[in-house]
């Protein structure tokens, strides 16, 4: 699904490289999660993926779905099924939360052939949605983002991802911060996506995500690098022994 | 008709002065009203734009081809109905005169007719109103009071209630001037909201004048739609005085017109006296859009909520200036004001002159001005969810502007208006 190769990027208009040659292939199915300490570039590959201006690529590419991903405008990726969840979601002052999300949902349908959902239909897939994940509609009526504390932001990140059903889902950092239940309405959104036709990207600084989420894969990022993979037992060793050890104690789990 | 005048006529002035003529049947005080403010006029000439209210608004147009009193065309020229619910009480008002009556009923208490009618049966009440000198250096303020052939006055008694809107429909179809005065009497503690909506066809001037006068604990919303005709030229202004608490809550939004200036003067002259004056606008090809706003805090505890924002595309070019006075005696003053605007374009224009005079020392006052352009990690968020950037990109500008119409209170009235604001932007993208 996601074919990542030897891929190097840096700040738009110069500036040093903050990735550095990634290497990383993402089947349909499989949950990945990309573990790194600050600075280590993890955003920056989300930034990359998703289409974000302001960033240079300047070496490798980026396949999805057999195509040339860097070659998407952002909103065209999205339509195609990527899906990036914010690590800091923006507010939209004046764009309420449903318009917004059923404007995004008609525009993949429109992509894909479909018919768009009337203001019924709409209603009751949210409704759907909104009992799949156990949230409230409490956040739909307002205008997106504008004063949501914290974890309302990450839920609805959730609750867009559940909305859009992505092939391809990438969650930046949609961890931090979180008490114990955002962070369970978190793992359930991402658990009730997991299919065999989909693949999952999670970037976290922290273990305590997978206690909730059981990745296939773990990697971890430094300095702009995949360091070390393997499965879900590294990001337990990551907790004990720490980023600054995790390179050199090469463990049986190792490089794949 | 020059011999009336005793002085060397503007030149400007001069195609208005020959157009006047006396109106049969009014009362003599009227008749030397008119003739008073047309000497005004005559000697004032149309506003400097050296004269800082005025700087922003080009009046070149209307001095290479002025436009005298339009002639009324027939009824039948007016559209048969805008929009808004049917069933409200509403004035039509085809080429600066009334054309009809309304349909439905109002409660008592409440007068709301053509001002000729009101000249006729509430004497007292448009007199007062007319010589209270809201004209003074105002000179199209006074080419309207010489020239005016009809208008609309609501007159609301004491204790009375008006929980519907009433409804002024403005429509310009002969060319010409349509020159309208119109008048707001709330009595003590009564109720009242009405929105005034300006559109025509061809080219034309309005100059439309409202005086409102909102007694003790009074409570006004009046909102305005603008949607003149593509060539039209706009020029309206709106005198308000409010006694001891009372309360007055406007909103503006204006959408069309090749040049609009809105002027809302409102002093609070009463102690605790409210108002919040909100607007939107929107400003493309090589139009132009002027909001003006004055406040005088001439009483102790008034407040004032300003929120203006404003969009200028193509060559649009949109102005806002907003002064609020705050008299020495004036304590406990609290106001505040906020300017935003989006340019979208290289050719587009905004200018942006808040101005605030404070001469009372216990006070809050403060304002705020912004130009830019739409946010890009607010349009990157849209985009990463699929939304093709042109859509994302009105999405923003339809969701900067709506924020301005939260004040108003009436659903029904807020969604009508912001399906007007967004049939508008519609246009503007395809313009661009």
């Amino acid at each position: 699904m996601l074919e990542i190769e030897n891929l190097h990027a840096r700040l738009a208009g110069g500036g040093r490289e903050i990735l550095k040659g990634i290497d990383l292939g993402v089947a349909a199915g499989e949950v990945h999660a990309i573990m790194g300490p600050n600075g280590s570039g993890k955003s920056t590959l989300a930034a990359v993926l998703a289409g974000r201006d302001g960033y240079e690529v300047t070496q490798g590419g980026v396949h999805y779905q057999g195509r040339d991903l860097l070659a998407m405008p952002a909103d065209e990726r999205a339509r195609e099924g990527l899906f990036l969840a914010f690590q800091y979601p923006v507010e939209i002052p004046g764009v309420n939360n449903t318009y917004f999300l059923r404007a995004a949902v008609n525009a993949g349908r429109r992509h894909r052939g479909e018919a768009e959902l009337d203001a019924g239909q709409f209603l009751r897939l949210v409704r759907a949605k909104l009992k799949l994940l156990d949230i409230g509609d409490d956040l739909l009526q307002r205008p997106v983002n504008v004063g949501f504390s914290g974890g309302e932001k990450k839920r609805n990140e959730i609750f867009q991802m559940a909305m859009l059903e992505p092939k391809l889902a990438i969650l930046d950092e949609t961890d931090s911060g979180l008490d114990i239940d955002a962070l369970r309405i978190v793992a359930k959104g991402v658990n009730e996506l997991r299919s065999p036709e989909r693949a999952i990207v999670m970037i976290t600084h922290y273990q305590r995500l997978l206690d909730y989420v059981e990745p296939d894969h773990v990697h971890v990022l430094q300095d702009g690098r995949i360091v070390r993979s393997g499965d879900k037992f590294l990001a337990s060793e990551l907790e004990q022994v720490g980023y600054g050890d995790i390179r050199a104690s090469g463990s049986a789990t190792g490089m794949e | 008709m020059s011999a009336v005048l005793e002085f060397p006529v503007r030149p400007e002035a001069r195609p208005y002065v020959e157009a006047f003529a006396e109106s049969a049947g009014e009362p003599q005080w009227l008749c030397d009203l008119r003739r008073r403010s047309l000497n005004r006029f005559a000697e004032l000439g149309f506003p400097s734009r050296r004269s800082e209210s005025w700087r922003y608004f080009d009046l070149q147009p209307l001095e290479r081809a002025p436009l005298t009193r339009a002639v009324p065309a027939s009824v039948d020229a007016m559209p048969s109905q805008s929009g808004l619910r049917e069933g409200r009480a509403m004035l039509r008002l085809l080429d600066g005169r009334g054309i009809s009556a309304f349909s439905g009923e109002l409660p008592d208490g409440i007068w709301f007719y053509p001002t000729r009618r009101a000249i006729g049966e509430r004497p007292g009440l448009v007199r007062e109103t007319m010589l209270s000198d809201g004209d003074v250096g105002r000179p199209f303020a006074a080419l309207n009071a010489a020239l005016f052939a009809d208008g609309f006055v609501l007159d609301v008694a004491p204790g009375a209630a008006l929980d519907a809107p009433v409804q002024v429909t403005h429509f310009a179809s002969a060319g010409g001037a349509a020159h309208t005065r119109n008048l707001i009497n709330l009595g003590e503690r009564s109720r009242a909201t009405i929105i005034e909506t300006y559109a025509g066809d061809g080219r034309y001037w309005r100059n439309d004048v409202v005086m409102a006068r909102l007694g003790p604990g009074a409570q006004l919303t009046r909102i305005l739609l603008v949607e003149e005709a593509p060539a039209a030229i706009h020029t309206a202004l709106f005198d308000a005085r409010l006694a001891t608490d009372a309360r007055l809550d406007g909103f503006g939004l204006v959408l069309d017109g090749s040049r609009v200036r809105q002027e809302w003067n409102v002093c609070l002259a009463g102690t605790g006296a409210r108002c919040r004056l909100d607007a939107a606008f929107v400003v493309s090809g090589s139009d132009a859009a002027n909001i003006v706003t004055a406040v005088d805090h001439a009483a102790p505890g008034g407040r004032t909520r300003e929120l203006i924002k404003g969009v200028a595309a193509g060559g649009g070019h949109g102005a806002f200036q907003g002064r609020i006075v705050v008299r020495e005696h004036a304590q406990k003053s609290d106001a505040h004001q906020l300017s935003r605007n989006l340019m979208l374009g290289r050719r587009a224009v905004i200018d942006t002159k808040p101005e605030l005079e404070i001469l009372a020392d216990d006070v809050k006052c403060s304002h705020g001005a912004s130009v830019g352009d739409l946010d890009a990690a607010a349009l990157f968020y849209l985009k990463s969810r699929g939304i093709p950037v042109e859509a994302a990109r009105r999405m923003l500008v339809e969701g900067f502007l709506r924020e301005a119409a939260d004040g108003v209170a009436d659903a029904a009235l807020r969604a009508y208006l912001l399906q007007r604001l967004s049939e508008r932007l519609g246009r503007l993208e395809d313009a661009e």
